[in-house]
């Protein structure tokens, strides 16, 4: 079986060259291409209980937004958020965050499995519902574990403290000085923040966050860490 | 560093939003005389006591209204927009012939 | 020198010796000494030399609020020797002297002292014209104190946020207590300290004859506090500033900490303050709380035969201190006239102190640069000593004559400090909601009244939290009895009786400065420096505003006291300086520029290529890009320009009020040009927009324009509420413009479901489709004025597409080209670039763009003003010039435009034209000469004159025939 390359797919991350930097190993996830990871798996998962950071930017995502939009994403059989700046699983494991009454968030699972995005995407433009390109807006990256807040707290004014914080809370917020959402969704027991922010600012984000996580001794982690984190139960 | 509560987000440190400026109504441009235009869009009120203000949450850009007391600095309240704006503004084409 | 015993040094490691040097000599000390300390181990108790005269200065605080202990580290000027503490190795200096510290040649300028009289900056500066060249060279050496390592490497300083619900600033008594009782259940509480250990004045400080009550309190709140898992402890920390909604900067170590509070509880303490009286800044003498600290944390005897000044009790502990650690106390000298008999002075008494009451030091006096003896005097009335004198020889003088509070976070939170002239006393009023002061800054010095006012303040910051719903107790009754003298002030016929340590400004220098004219205190602090020097008037601001009080017959709580500004303590650069962040954008295509051996530019936060090839073969670089995209084909990246998606029924309507152009007749497949206005008619951005649907625009917008675009057109619809929705999607979209003769030809080997065909496909059509294999949204524009396809595609997908156009142009040879070949392209057809070409003041009309505003609308964002100003004659106007003379130095942008002496315009670009083999450019220039063929005067490099002729635009192509291909 030869190893997939970042760059054999045409939607490539815009940090792609970092991952190869520190020698990932890459794997194919449904059509996307992105790192599974960089060192022994189950060492990583364990450094990723500490402080990891994961470049999940080439799974799927998707957004919508207008004053149809909420009516119409539930009216496809999705559970939405009550208050805006919270998120909801749905049971395929897409997440659903709410931006305001007018917007959303929507983010596949961590094994593209979730037929949510890609659903919602194929429909017709509904009335006063737009959809937003969020796959190639915005970047997303996982920071987890148990040393994230204490990071966080180096590069973000919200107190993202766990007890402060909690699982399916969002913060629209700046993080090092650019626009960000961040979401709070664990890995079982493992805290684990997913940051949206800017695409095109992803290298200078990833680089501020792996130089803030020097002090945790935090690393950079693929995919296949955060699933074990997840089925860590 | 100031405190500002975000209708949307909450509160927050006043570095995450931009300030847009004193509101006041906009005369009808089509039919105001061009010294009332002319303050408008040039000259501000800059009062002393409390003042109406628009901010942005730059993060969301989410746009609210809030009532500053510019003697204190106290923000006394933040509001969300549709409480003064709450029906589409149509403009009507000047008569042709009335501009003098 | 042997060190006391314990429990006397209670920051030192006996077990830890440590080496390290002073002035090129080694020297030892215990791990947990700080400098001053160590050095005052080994007999070293001259650390430093004043700033203007050079006196032998010694420590004066132990506190490190004092410039006396400034020393030179390698990496650091100006260290607090009493708060830096020795490591292995250090090499220590002092500074500020010229030859050697102990033979300080510049102590000479002593003599000359007439000559820096007080308002010497201000007199020597404001005339003549031309002094300050005179005078700079001398100044310049003197000025500053240590001296920066330039070879440097810099450290690594950062920054973090930190929540908590209250903070306490200070970890005495009070501080303690209401940490203690704020750590209710959920109540996070942070408690700060400076010092490297908690307990404040129960550390080195004696409240009873016995000795024994602070170490034991202090024991019991320690215990307590630690023990508390609500309360979290920072020592060696220094809260550095008060901010709006208690937002506090801590800084410790390399770190800056930006703390929000949500209750703020100031137990700050009071600085103890120097009598005033004749060399009173000799070495040896020290505040009493000085060598309380000396004994009681390093156990070192600050001195063998000590004199005490004092006009409160805590003279009297100091004296039993200094007793029990076998220093011989010759005398007190108590300025009060009738002392209170409490315990303490009964205890000194007891033990056969000497007691001088209603006495004054009048003066010091040295041997060697130390204190060797004391001039006491009766006082006769306050400030005036009798003539006859007693001397009590000694090499130790300590001062307890009172104290300021420490007011200056409380003062930046908006507190009033006011002092009353009976009871010297200070009160801090006027503080803001969520902030609360406990303890001696807030002029309580009985330990109980602090204890009951920590537990107070902490019970007001529960409540207004919500924890507790608790009675709040009646603010204890101050104390009757100030340990403040009203007047330790004693001037001397010689002198140097000095209230500022820092600039070594005498009693006469503060009187002088109200005689020459300088009554308010603010103007005595600026003519002075009083209170300018590092210590920030810690120690002179009382004394100054005693003196200004009675040379200007007011009161000193008329007079009042001047303004502490943030930061309370010195701070590194670094701790602004360090990891700061500055955002970087790069387009998906990023690397493929590099490799391609691009130049890259930062154009605001953007990464762009500017031009392709080596830094000395720029300009060929340059014209060989702008000639291949004319003859041939080039391919640019313009992934930075903004995309807005404007979308809903009334989407049309939208554009309509906010562009000057009219888009609700626009086709479907069509662009139109966008120029948008202020409300003052100003030109602020362009672009333009497609209509992909009847509900569907995609408009472009400037690159660094486009964020702020989005925000007024959001803010704009807040108001109309039109049934529209707007998106800004400048990172969805990747994109690039193939332009060239030949771009169709390069185009359709990858792009196959859209007929290209120019009739199919004309200039300023839209179309969607793919592009290899890759969703694309095309445009064809003209802005670099040939055939020309903006091809925008899902940001992640740009590095293929551009390795999939690269691949098809090979075989015509297709070239990358930067921005500076897109500005000359761009230049040559005379299209503007929104804030290059046009300024804050620029309107449609000016840039002869009043083609594109719109006469049939009721209303567009700029309409009114621009309708208004259609009716005026225009001031200037934008033109096309081209230079003749060959031999002529080309302009460069804001070069003037001149009509003999008088300026009419300016420049805005101005570039050689690779195409039209001349310089080319556009100018504002006055409407007189706008016309084509009128000359123009423009003033380039070195002053020298060029003739310009003025041309009609577009310089190239004036058919515009290239674009339509």
């Amino acid at each position: 079986m030869t190893e997939p390359s970042p760059t054999q797919a045409l939607r490539r991350s815009p940090i792609y060259r970092r991952h190869t930097g520190l020698q990932a190993q890459f794997e194919q996830t449904g059509k996307a291409i992105l790192v599974s990871h960089y060192a022994e798996p189950s060492m990583e998962a364990l450094l990723a209980a500490n402080l990891g950071i994961a470049d999940l930017s080439t799974l799927p995502r998707t957004g919508f937004k207008g004053a149809g939009a909420l009516a119409w994403v539930a009216s496809q059989g999705v559970k939405l958020p009550d208050q805006p700046n919270t998120a909801v699983l749905q049971t395929d494991g897409t997440m659903v965050a709410k931006l305001s009454h007018q917007e959303l968030l929507v983010v596949s699972d961590l094994m593209a499995t979730g037929s949510t995005v890609d659903h919602l995407n194929k429909q017709p433009e509904a009335s006063q519902t737009y959809s937003l390109p969020r796959a190639d807006s915005h970047s997303w990256l996982a920071i987890t574990g148990g040393a994230a807040a204490e990071m966080f707290s180096k590069v973000c004014g919200v107190d993202l403290r766990t007890h402060k914080f909690a699982e399916g809370q969002v913060a629209q917020t700046s993080l090092a000085k650019i626009n960000a959402v961040i979401v709070r969704h664990d890995l079982a027991s493992t805290p684990c923040f997913y940051i949206f922010s800017d695409i095109t600012s992803t290298e200078f984000l990833w680089d501020c966050l792996l130089d803030a996580m020097e002090e945790y001794q935090g690393v950079a982690i693929g995919v296949a860490a955060l699933r074990t984190l997840a089925a860590d139960r | 560093m100031k405190l500002l509560t975000c209708p949307l987000n909450g509160q927050r440190n006043i570095s995450e939003f931009t300030y847009g400026g004193e509101y006041h109504p906009m005369p009808d441009p089509n039919t105001t005389n061009p010294r009332r235009w002319a303050e408008h869009v040039f000259f501000h009120d800059n009062a002393a006591g409390v003042v109406t203000e628009w901010w942005c949450h730059t993060a969301s850009s989410f746009w609210f209204l809030a009532e500053r007391n510019t003697i204190t600095d106290q923000v006394i309240r933040t509001f969300d927009t549709s409480e003064i704006f709450n029906q589409r503004v149509d403009f009507v084409a000047p008569d042709i012939g009335s501009q003098s | 020198m042997k060190r006391l015993p314990a429990p006397f040094g209670l920051l030192i490691d006996r077990d830890q010796p440590v080496r390290f040097s002073f002035e090129n000599k080694n020297l030892n000390g215990f791990a947990g000494d700080s400098i001053a300390s160590a050095l005052a181990a080994n007999n070293q108790w001259l650390l430093s030399r004043s700033f203007k005269y050079h006196r032998p200065r010694g420590l004066l605080t132990m506190a490190g609020q004092d410039a006396n202990a400034m020393v030179q580290l390698p990496s650091n000027p100006n260290a607090l020797a009493d708060k830096e503490l020795i490591t292995p190795n250090l090499v220590v200096m002092g500074q500020n002297y010229s030859g050697s510290l102990v033979h300080d040649r510049g102590a000479l300028l002593g003599l000359f002292s007439r000559f820096l009289p007080v308002g010497f900056y201000y007199k020597a500066f404001f005339k003549p014209r031309g002094i300050w060249e005179k005078w700079a060279p001398l100044i310049r050496k003197k000025a500053g104190l240590g001296v920066i390592n330039q070879q440097l490497e810099p450290d690594y300083y950062d920054k973090q946020y930190k929540f908590y619900d209250v903070v306490v600033v200070g970890a005495g008594p009070a501080g303690m207590q209401a940490a203690l009782t704020a750590a209710v259940d959920g109540c996070e509480v942070l408690l700060v300290d400076e010092n490297p250990v908690l307990g404040g004045s129960l550390n080195y400080a004696r409240l009873d004859a016995k000795g024994t009550i602070a170490r034991e309190v202090r024991d019991q709140l320690v215990f307590e506090v630690t023990a508390n898992s609500n309360i979290t402890c920072m020592v060696n920390a220094v809260v550095n500033a008060w901010f709006a909604d208690n937002w506090l900067p801590i800084i410790s170590g390399k770190r800056l900490y930006k703390v929000r509070a949500k209750q703020t509880i100031l137990c700050t303490g009071a600085l103890e303050q120097q009598a005033v009286f004749h060399n009173n800044d000799l070495p040896g003498v020290m505040m009493s709380s000085a060598a309380q600290r000396l004994m009681h944390l390093y156990g070192i005897r600050p001195g063998t035969a000590a004199v005490i000044v004092t006009g409160n009790d805590d003279g009297y502990a100091n004296a039993l201190d200094l007793m029990d650690a076998d220093i011989s106390v010759r005398a007190i000298v108590d300025l009060r006239e009738k002392p209170k008999s409490t315990g303490l002075t009964k205890a000194a008494k007891r033990r056969g102190i000497d007691i001088k009451a209603g006495y004054a030091v009048f003066a010091a006096h040295q041997r060697r640069g130390h204190i060797s003896s004391v001039d006491i005097r009766k006082i006769i009335s306050p400030g005036i000593c009798a003539p006859q004198r007693e001397t009590v020889r000694c090499d130790l003088l300590c001062m307890a004559v009172g104290y300021t509070p420490t007011y200056q976070l409380a003062c930046q939170a908006g507190g009033q400090l006011s002092y009353d002239d009976k009871s010297a006393m200070f009160t801090l009023n006027n503080l803001p909601d969520g902030l609360q002061i406990a303890g001696s800054v807030d002029s309580y010095w009985d330990l109980g009244n602090c204890l009951e006012e920590g537990a107070r303040a902490a019970t007001i910051a529960t409540n207004a939290l919500g924890f507790t719903e608790a009675d709040i107790p009646d603010a204890m009754t101050k104390e009757s009895h100030s340990p403040n003298h009203s007047w330790p002030i004693f001037a001397h016929p010689k002198g140097k009786e000095f209230v500022d340590f820092d600039e070594d400004l005498t009693i006469a220098d503060i009187v002088n400065a109200t005689r020459d004219g300088y009554e308010h205190i603010q103007l005595v602090k600026r003519y002075s420096t009083c209170g300018m020097g590092p210590s920030q008037g810690r120690h002179s601001a009382l004394a100054a505003a005693r003196l200004v009080a009675a040379a200007t017959n007011r009161t000193v709580a008329e007079t009042g006291v001047t303004t502490a500004r943030p930061p309370f303590a010195p701070e590194h650069l670094g701790h602004s300086a360090g990891r700061s962040f500055y955002p970087a954008r790069r387009s998906n295509m990023h690397y493929r520029h590099l490799e391609a051996g691009a130049q890259m530019l930062q154009a605001g936060t953007w990464y762009r290529p500017a031009y392709y090839g080596a830094v000395a073969d720029r300009d060929s670089c340059i014209n060989a890009e702008v000639t291949n995209v004319r003859n041939n084909v080039g391919l640019v990246d313009v992934s930075t320009l903004g995309g807005l998606e404007i979308r809903g029924p009334d989407a049309g309507e939208f554009l309509n009020r906010i562009y000057t152009f009219g888009f609700v007749k626009q086709s479907v497949g069509r662009a139109r040009y966008a120029l948008l206005t202020n409300e003052a008619g100003v030109i602020i951005d362009d672009g333009v927009a497609c209509r992909f649907s009847d509900q569907h625009y995609y408009v472009t917008a400037t690159t660094g324009g486009v964020d702020r675009v989005y925000q007024n057109m959001l803010k704009w619809n807040a108001q109309w509420r039109l049934d529209v929705d707007i998106a800004n999607v400048s990172s969805a979209y990747c994109g690039v413009n193939i332009a060239g003769p030949k771009a169709r030809q390069v185009l359709a080997k990858v792009c196959s479901d859209i007929d290209l065909a120019a009739e199919a496909f004309p200039y300023m059509g839209v179309r969607q489709g793919s592009v290899a294999g890759i969703a694309a949204r095309l445009i064809r524009v003209g802005f670099v004025g040939e055939l020309g396809y903006e091809v925008h595609v899902p940001q992640q997908f740009g590095e293929a597409l551009w390795d999939a156009l690269m691949a098809a142009g090979q075989e015509v040879n297709m070239q990358p080209f930067g921005i500076e070949a897109q500005r000359i392209l761009r230049l040559e057809k005379g299209h503007i670039i929104i804030n290059q070409d046009t300024d804050a003041m620029s309107n449609p009309m000016e840039v002869q763009m009043g083609w594109a505003v719109s006469q049939k609308k009721p209303f567009f964002v700029g309409g009114r003003t621009i309708a208004e100003l259609e009716m005026k004659a225009p001031m200037r106007s934008l033109v096309g010039f081209v230079v003749t003379d060959s031999k002529a130095p080309i302009p460069m942008e804001s070069h003037l435009v001149l009509d003999g002496e008088q300026m009419t315009g300016r420049v805005t670009s101005c570039n050689y034209s690779p195409s039209l083999g001349k310089p080319i450019g556009l100018a504002y220039v006055h409407p007189e000469v706008a016309k084509a063929g009128s000359q123009i005067t423009i003033r380039s490099t070195g002053g020298m004159l060029v003739q310009a002729n003025v041309v009609s635009l577009p310089f190239y192509d004036p058919q515009t025939a290239r674009q339509e291909l």
